[in-house]
């Protein structure tokens, strides 16, 4: 299954190995673990992709979609049947945070707070038309849904508020998670680290 | 931190109908209202859910756990009786806020697709073991390592949680402060997560290795060591959920 260390390596460009099919569950462990940690301190955030952002920083972007396309599959089937609805969200961050990374955006933490606005703009982007369709707009965080109601009043358009109920509440979210992932893969072993590494050209742009 | 999953070990028939046709019965009712796109039908499907969860004698834990986001559906009747865009005639005034019919309505309507969307899930989910469904998906002919990457997920995460309270006894042992205002708690959710992920991660690599050392990479059809689950209901579970979303359809275009 070893794909070997290519030479013509794109971006897009993943190692289909055991290794990166473990990764799969343990990322999303990860999200699973955010989430709860979220939950149990109460903060007024999701930190439900953590893992997703990290296999995408690990393995690439099409590991990435597809943790996060796995993700909400398993948590639709045991806890959350709406999770099914927010699908395209969770391979929209996956795909973008591989992208991110592979472009040398996690680099320097500068740089990861750059790749965590353009991961919260996409995921807000992604899911604002499914919070339309479901919930009228809503979001159901309580900042984002005060806004939105807000904002409403005073006549913007719906869009543009459901838009915002979003991107207030992602753009915290996002910019968290990308920086805990950056954090935790700094912190990861080379080790570990080489055995997804594509070649000559792919270990400059993510050391 | 609970095992993953909703499901509630009882006996019922439904917990002994077979997981792909309540795979297949969910999938269908869940998406009837959104098909049909009326009110009524919303309320016949949910109906019909509660009494297939009584059935399935979980419809109090099913009831339990919806009234966990109780709390959002009563900010949708708020949020949308002020602000839906096609609100005309106001109903109740509450000092400077005025709920209106149309969006009430709407929420009404919102508020039913969910609902019988989670109930329709629930059907599946508390009485049917989520290991149960991957296998009989894998038998199914869903690839053998998509199968084996949605059940390692539920073995692993409880020993991940497990993990975590190891993790933050030992933190608060050392006199970590894990509790007050919000940055305190933020700054306690790093060194928690960082042991956990980089632990799980080292580990994975072990994981990988012994796979491999047991063939997982190897070519070649894949063999089960359980029989297929077979229900003499299977069938015409399916072809009723299925005709109910095909009469939903046709309901639709027939109004």
């Amino acid at each position: 299954m070893a794909t070997g260390t290519q030479s013509g390596a794109s971006i897009w460009t993943t190692r289909w190995t055991t290794l990166t099919l473990v990764l799969f569950p343990v990322g999303i462990a990860i999200n699973f673990v955010g989430k709860y940690v979220a939950q149990a301190l109460k903060l007024p955030l999701w930190l439900d992709s953590i893992g997703t952002v990290l296999a995408a920083f690990i393995a690439g972007p099409l590991v990435g979609a597809l943790t996060g396309a796995i993700n909400n599959i398993i948590y639709g089937l045991t806890v959350d049947p709406v999770s099914f609805w927010y699908f395209i969200t969770s391979v929209g961050i996956g795909l973008v945070a591989g992208v991110m990374a592979r472009l040398g955006f996690i680099r320097s933490t500068a740089r990861a707070i750059i790749a965590g606005v353009v991961v919260a703009l996409v995921a807000t982007v992604v899911s604002f038309p499914i919070n339309i369709y479901l919930w009228g707009g809503q979001t159901g965080n309580v900042w984002g849904d005060a806004l939105f109601t807000a904002l409403t009043l005073r006549g913007v358009p719906l869009w543009l508020a459901s838009f915002l109920d979003e991107l207030v509440v992602d753009l915290l979210d996002k910019v968290l998670t990308v920086l805990i992932a950056f954090g935790l893969f700094k912190a990861l072993p080379r080790r570990l680290l080489s055995q997804f590494e594509l070649g000559e050209g792919e270990l400059r742009r993510t050391a | 931190m609970r095992p993953v999953g909703l499901y509630v070990e009882r006996r019922s028939p439904l917990h002994a109908l077979d997981p792909i046709s309540k795979l297949v019965y969910a999938v269908c009712l869940a998406l009837v209202p959104f098909v049909a796109g009326d009110l009524r039908v919303a309320f016949v499907v949910i109906v019909g859910n509660v009494v297939l969860l009584a059935i399935g004698r979980v419809l109090r834990e099913g009831l339990i756990a919806l009234a966990g986001v109780g709390f959002f559906l009563v900010t949708l009747f708020v949020v949308q009786g002020m602000v839906y865009p096609g609100n005309v005639t106001p109903l109740v005034r509450i000092g400077p806020l005025v709920l209106y019919l149309e969006g009430l309505a709407y929420a009404l309507w919102l508020t039913a697709r969910f609902v019988n969307l989670t109930l329709s899930a629930f059907v599946l989910l508390f009485t049917t073991r989520p290991a149960d469904l991957v296998e009989e998906l894998v038998q199914a002919g869903l690839p053998p390592r998509v199968g084996y990457v949605l059940l390692s997920v539920l073995q692993i995460i409880p020993s991940m949680a497990a993990r975590i309270s190891v993790i933050q006894d030992a933190q608060r042992s050392r006199g970590m402060e894990t509790e007050g205002p919000v940055w305190v708690r933020v700054r306690a959710l790093l060194p928690v997560l960082g042991p956990l992920v980089i632990s799980s991660l080292v580990a994975m690599q072990e994981r990988a290795l012994a796979l491999e050392v047991r063939g997982f990479g190897a070519p070649g059809p894949r063999t089960s060591y359980r029989l297929p689950w077979r229900h003499r209901l299977a069938w015409p579970a399916r072809l009723a959920a299925v005709s109910a979303l095909l009469l939903a359809l046709i309901w639709r275009l027939a109004r």
